[in-house]
């Protein structure tokens, strides 16, 4: 410790009450670290002057003045410490601002600058000090405990360091003032602070009336909110405790809640001791529910961000708290809560009327719900500690169950709706392994008695159904509503029943108006269409999987939309704030559904679609194209200088696409089903042998379209045996799959039964045909584009065609011209 | 007046050497002609080709190489003027902005510089296709002006068929040559060439008109982007009319009351007219879409010819 700490016999100190005369100029010769001090005295002395005055603005230039100064004095503060006088002002000054504000009249009396002065002030001290905590409360802590000693030690010492510097009339008085708090400082020895704090208590009760009856200047100083410092004692000791006592002290606790500088884990203590008192004298459970209330309220309390999530122990009480206050309202089905109840007409003693209490227990749970959320989005999923987490997702649902059975019993509609909603969250995006299994016809024979147990529960699908019907019966809120129609839709395409759950998309219009719903929704309703893609696709309807992945594939944004992450962008499009939003929607990893499957099985899909398409017009002039992204990728891999073999999921499908595209079917079959894609995509799917069968056969069937589409031009007839054997597809399927062609008029053919052989027509033109065709249409385009040059040169009217020959209209010079072309193509063609 | 110039078969077949050595498909081979102007007819006695290099080697000079291997050649008492300058071509496609301007700076440094085009693949099916060209007087003004706006290329009257002239070349070599050429042409074994008679023709219309298309496409668009341009112009001009009168209004009204006229403002200022599209690359486009028209003329008339032929002979035979 410096030695100006508490060491007022210091031979320095003498020193300088001797050195009166002495000047200042000589002293800073002397030592630097005189002169320094010297100066924040200075400064101290202004600031202390002003503050009798109540002058806020020059103690506010003053203290910043009093700031810089020591700062330049921070290399010999480093090497001796903090100078006390300088703790000593900076406590003083935060207990005289205290003060000041807490004074609302004399505020009021204030000019608008010294009022300003003021916030400013006590905003900054406040910042300030937090550097000087200790210090701060090792001084405040000696002032308490010898206020006593302060008088007369105090005179003469803080007299030394007033005539230091301050050599006008005034100094007497303002020492006086001063005498005070300087005076602890200067407490001479430490054993007086033993022998005080023996004396302690008595020393307290009397402070009060010596500060105030000694010293005009005298504050005692108050040690933040009074009820949190330590653990204090509920109730005077021999107080009757009774139910007005506890509501009392209930919302004496209470009043401290949401104020700046409660400790929030003590008021959460305080509850819970307030809890056991009244459990102890059997108050009842109404006056223990309002507290269970409370201390749930508090703990959601507990953290002020927004963003940040609870902690383990948090969250592991606040579940407790949850169960037993449901245990409760379930033994005692005389109590009515609510939000609707008033304050006032509450009834928490025990009587024969039964028992009222204010609060809602539904809030409660939805926001745990919330918690629980959040708890999963903060943790990193590949950790044991996002599994322990998840552990705790059963406790939800029990919970949320019981609040059901509850609700159902005693809640309005609107409250079982919301309810409903929540158990259909944690429901929908679950496959119900057992209704499968059983739908399979496999009773768990080799399960153990526990898992029979379990697979007596009821279906996922009866409750969603059971659920979310009663919301479309008994919502009014349309919110609920939508959600609860997007988990039901979810739920049938998460179980392959893809009817259902198409038939309820179109009816719902949603895809109409989704994009004026809220982000959360529109997220939930992204899933939905993913889910709805992927059952089409295992259902083997690939072109309904095509079009409901489209829309989420093409933008490139899937995980975006998904909300299963948050792209790279940069902080132009999205500010810290945006990103704190962006970041509260995502939904937690065990709801994710795998983007590599997704973009798999779109891919897939469009290979299935575009590959036949591509053949059948590959000599059209505006060829459309299906799939953007399927063609990049296709691009991707035809700029790929060395083709090894692929390893990806999309090398693969580009692999096989380019093998389909030569319509052979094995190569593509062999790369889109092996090993690496079974571990990859395939096997995430429940079904999914039938899925792979579906998709070999897909593959044959695409594949022989293809290869007629593509080397139809060099056969005069093939038989459909041929075809048949090659493709592997029974003769039946050849005929269907050719017949459909031709009907279609993709292929110029035609089936010759004796025979079974298709017999081509050979009608299409040929390549250099088709060439010429094209340019003919270009030449066409480009005549077009001319003429429109001169009709704006010339008027409409007046065109370059109509300047000779008037009466030519101009449709025959493009005839004349077609006629032209024509011409030029039979050259080519003969 | 376009006198035909000199040129040794020397340079045909270091040319045609070039490319087979280097060339492949539709990458093209250029290289440097050297020769000299007797009395003003230019005789191009010898070339030699530009190496070919890869983006990768950043330190490469072309110019320092030209020069060092000019003064090389110098030491053998070769002909070392630079005369202009030589390129193959795929299926006729060498009417772009990178040989007007290259041709431009050559005709600019050196009057009578000519560009040789050699067309491997014709020369492959039998006849040996070298082309000499010049750019013309008129497209020369154009270059030096820099200006391809559209009002600069009416006034000058250029159209594609006045950009480039042919120049005709005579195969002329020494006594000592010629004599060495007939000895040769008897012993060869090679004497008949049954290339020329080769009757398919898909492949080589194909590839034509698919280039033919591309440049199409091409002129599509520049119409298309000339259009916009021309409707900009007149839609602001209409604006400017507007506004011009409605200031007169405000004008005459302003007298009427003995108020002073509004100020002057810079019209153009504000109604700056729109960027025109610089139509140099329209004419290029219509030149090279001539080159091919004609190219597939020539391609079908002869085989035409050929098919006839062909069906006489099986006549014949049969």
């Amino acid at each position: 410790m410096s030695r100006f700490f508490a060491t007022g016999s210091d031979s320095e100190s003498e020193e300088s009450s001797s050195a009166d005369e002495i000047t200042p100029k000589k002293r800073i010769v002397c030592c630097p670290l005189r002169f320094r001090f010297e100066e924040l005295t200075n400064i101290i002395k202004t600031i202390r002057n002003a503050m009798k005055i109540r002058d806020m603005s020059k103690c506010l230039e003053e203290f910043e003045q009093l700031y810089r100064a020591f700062l330049k004095s921070k290399t010999i503060v480093d090497k001796e410490g903090v100078p006390q006088f300088y703790i000593r002002l900076l406590a003083d000054l935060e207990d005289y601002l205290n003060q000041l504000w807490e004074d609302k009249e004399g505020k009021k009396k204030m000019n608008k600058n010294n009022a300003k002065a003021l916030s400013t002030l006590r905003q900054k001290i406040r910042k300030y000090n937090k550097d000087f905590e200790t210090e701060i409360s090792s001084y405040k802590e000696v002032l308490n405990c010898s206020p006593n000693e302060s008088e007369s030690e105090g005179d003469e010492e803080s007299e030394d360091w007033g005539s230091d510097s301050v050599d006008s009339g005034g100094e007497s008085e303002d020492n006086e003032g001063e005498a005070a708090s300087l005076a602890v400082v200067f407490l001479k020895k430490y054993v007086f602070f033993n022998l005080e704090h023996k004396k302690m208590e008595q020393v307290d009760e009397e402070a009060d009336e010596e500060g105030e009856g000694e010293e005009g200047g005298w504050e005692k100083v108050k040690g933040g909110v009074p009820l949190v410092k330590e653990k204090p004692k509920m109730f005077a000791k021999g107080t009757e405790i009774n139910n007005a006592v506890v509501i009392k002290k209930l919302n004496e606790i209470l009043q401290a809640r949401g104020k700046k500088g409660t400790d929030r884990s003590a008021q959460i203590e305080l509850l819970h001791a307030l809890a056991g008192i009244s459990n102890e004298n059997n108050l009842g459970e109404g006056i223990l529910v309002k507290i269970k209330f409370n201390i749930i309220a508090s703990l959601y309390d507990y953290n002020t961000n927004l963003a940040a999530f609870m902690k383990a122990e948090m969250w592991k009480k606040c579940l407790e708290c949850i169960d037993e206050l449901l245990d409760i309202l379930f033994e005692n089905s005389n109590m009515f809560i609510g939000e609707n109840i008033a304050e006032d007409s509450e009834n928490l003693a025990i009587s024969d009327q039964p028992f009222r209490v204010r609060g809602c227990i539904l809030t409660l749970v939805e926001r745990m719900d919330e918690e629980f959320t959040k708890i999963m989005q903060n943790t990193d999923p590949h950790s044991q500690e996002y599994v322990d987490n998840l552990k705790d997702e059963g406790r939800v649902c029990g919970i949320i169950d019981r609040l059901l059975q509850y609700l159902e019993s005693k809640g309005s509609t609107e409250e079982v709706c919301r309810v409903y909603l929540r158990r259909i969250m944690h429901t929908y995006y679950k496959f119900d392994y057992k209704a499968h299994r059983r739908s399979l016809g496999l009773q768990g024979e080799t399960k153990s008695e526990q898992d029979q147990e379990e697979s007596e529960g009821e279906d996922s699908a009866i409750i969603m159904d059971r659920l979310c019907k009663f919301i479309y019966a008994k919502d009014r809120t349309d919110r609920i509503r939508t959600c609860a129609i997007l988990c039901h839709i979810y739920h049938h395409a998460l179980h392959s029943r893809w009817y259902q759950a198409r038939d309820l998309m179109l009816m719902s219009h949603l895809q109409d108006n989704i994009q004026h719903a809220d982000p959360p929704v529109q997220i939930l309703y992204n899933r939905t269409m993913v889910q709805l893609g992927i059952c089409a696709f295992r259902r083997g309807m690939i072109k309904d999987a095509h079009n409901a992945l489209l829309d989420i594939q093409s933008s490139g944004r899937a995980k975006e939309l998904l909300g299963q992450g948050l792209l790279m962008r940069n902080m132009q499009e999205r500010n810290a704030e945006q990103e704190k939003i962006e970041k509260r929607r995502q939904v937690p990893f065990h709801m994710h559904i795998n983007l590599e499957l997704l973009e798999c099985v779109y891919l897939v899909s469009a290979m299935l679609l575009e590959i036949p398409y591509m053949a059948a017009h590959e000599f059209d002039a505006r060829r459309r194209m299906i799939s953007k992204q399927f063609h990049h990728q296709l691009r991707v891999g035809e700029r790929q200088p060395l083709l090894g073999p692929p390893e990806s999921m999309r090398e693969h499908v580009v692999a096989a696409s380019k093998a389909m595209k030569m319509g052979d079917w094995k190569t593509c079959h062999s790369f889109i089903i092996n090993e690496k894609m079974n571990s990859k995509v395939w096997d995430l799917f429940p079904e999914a042998q039938r899925v792979r069968e579906m998709l070999v056969r897909k593959i044959q069937e695409e594949s022989l379209r293809t290869y007629l589409f593509t080397y139809s031009s060099v056969y005069d007839s093939i038989s459909m045996e041929t075809l048949s054997e090659m493709f592997e597809l029974e003769l039946p399927t050849v005929h269907s799959i050719i017949s459909k062609m031709i009907i279609n008029e993709e292929l110029m053919a035609s089936l010759d039964q004796p025979t079974q052989t298709v017999v081509m027509h050979r009608t299409e033109p040929t390549s250099l045909q088709n060439m010429t065709l094209q340019l003919a249409e270009k030449l066409g385009g480009l005549v077009e584009n001319n003429e429109r040059v001169f009709d704006l040169k010339q008027g409409v009217y007046g065109g370059y065609f109509n300047r000779g020959t008037r009466t030519r209209p101009r449709n025959l010079i493009k005839d004349h011209f077609q006629i032209k072309i024509n011409c030029i193509i039979n050259v080519v063609f003969s | 007046e376009n006198l035909p110039f000199f040129i040794t078969c020397l340079v045909v077949l270091k040319i045609i050497k070039h490319y087979q050595e280097e060339g492949q498909g539709s990458e093209v081979v250029q290289g440097v002609l050297l020769g000299l102007v007797v009395e003003d007819r230019l005789e191009i006695t010898n070339c030699f080709p530009f190496p070919q290099h890869t983006e990768d080697d950043v330190d490469f000079d072309e110019v320092q190489y030209q020069m060092e291997m000019m003064r090389s050649l110098r030491h053998v008492n070769i002909d070392h003027l630079h005369v202009g300058w030589y390129q193959s071509t795929y299926y006729g496609s060498f009417v772009s902005r990178a040989l007007l301007d290259s041709q431009f700076s050559y005709q600019h440094a050196i009057e009578e510089s000519v560009v040789l085009i050699y067309d491997p693949i014709k020369t492959a099916q039998g006849s040996l296709c070298l082309k000499a060209y010049r750019l013309t007087p008129k497209l020369m003004e154009i270059c030096k002006e820099k200006d391809f706006s559209p009002e600069a290329l009416k006034k000058a009257c250029i159209g594609y068929e006045h950009m480039l002239e042919e120049v005709p070349i005579v195969i002329k070599n020494s006594h000592l040559i010629n004599v060495l050429l007939l000895d040769l042409q008897e012993k060869s074994t090679v004497a008949d060439k049954p290339e020329l008679l080769n009757l398919s023709s898909s492949n080589h219309l194909e590839k034509s008109l698919q280039l033919l298309m591309d440049r199409v496409d091409g002129m599509s668009q520049e119409i298309v982007k000339y259009n916009t341009y021309c409707r900009n112009l007149t839609k602001q001009q209409q604006q400017k009319q507007q506004y011009l009168q409605r200031r007169q209004q405000e004008n005459t009204q302003r007298q009427s009351r003995g108020e002073p006229p509004l100020p002057e403002e810079d019209i153009n200022k504000m109604f700056k007219p729109p960027q025109a599209p610089p139509r140099m690359d329209t004419l290029l486009i219509a030149g090279q879409v001539n080159n091919y028209c004609q190219n597939i003329k020539a391609f079908t008339s002869q085989n035409l010819g050929k098919l006839f032929m062909a069906e006489a002979l099986q006549g014949h035979s049969s």
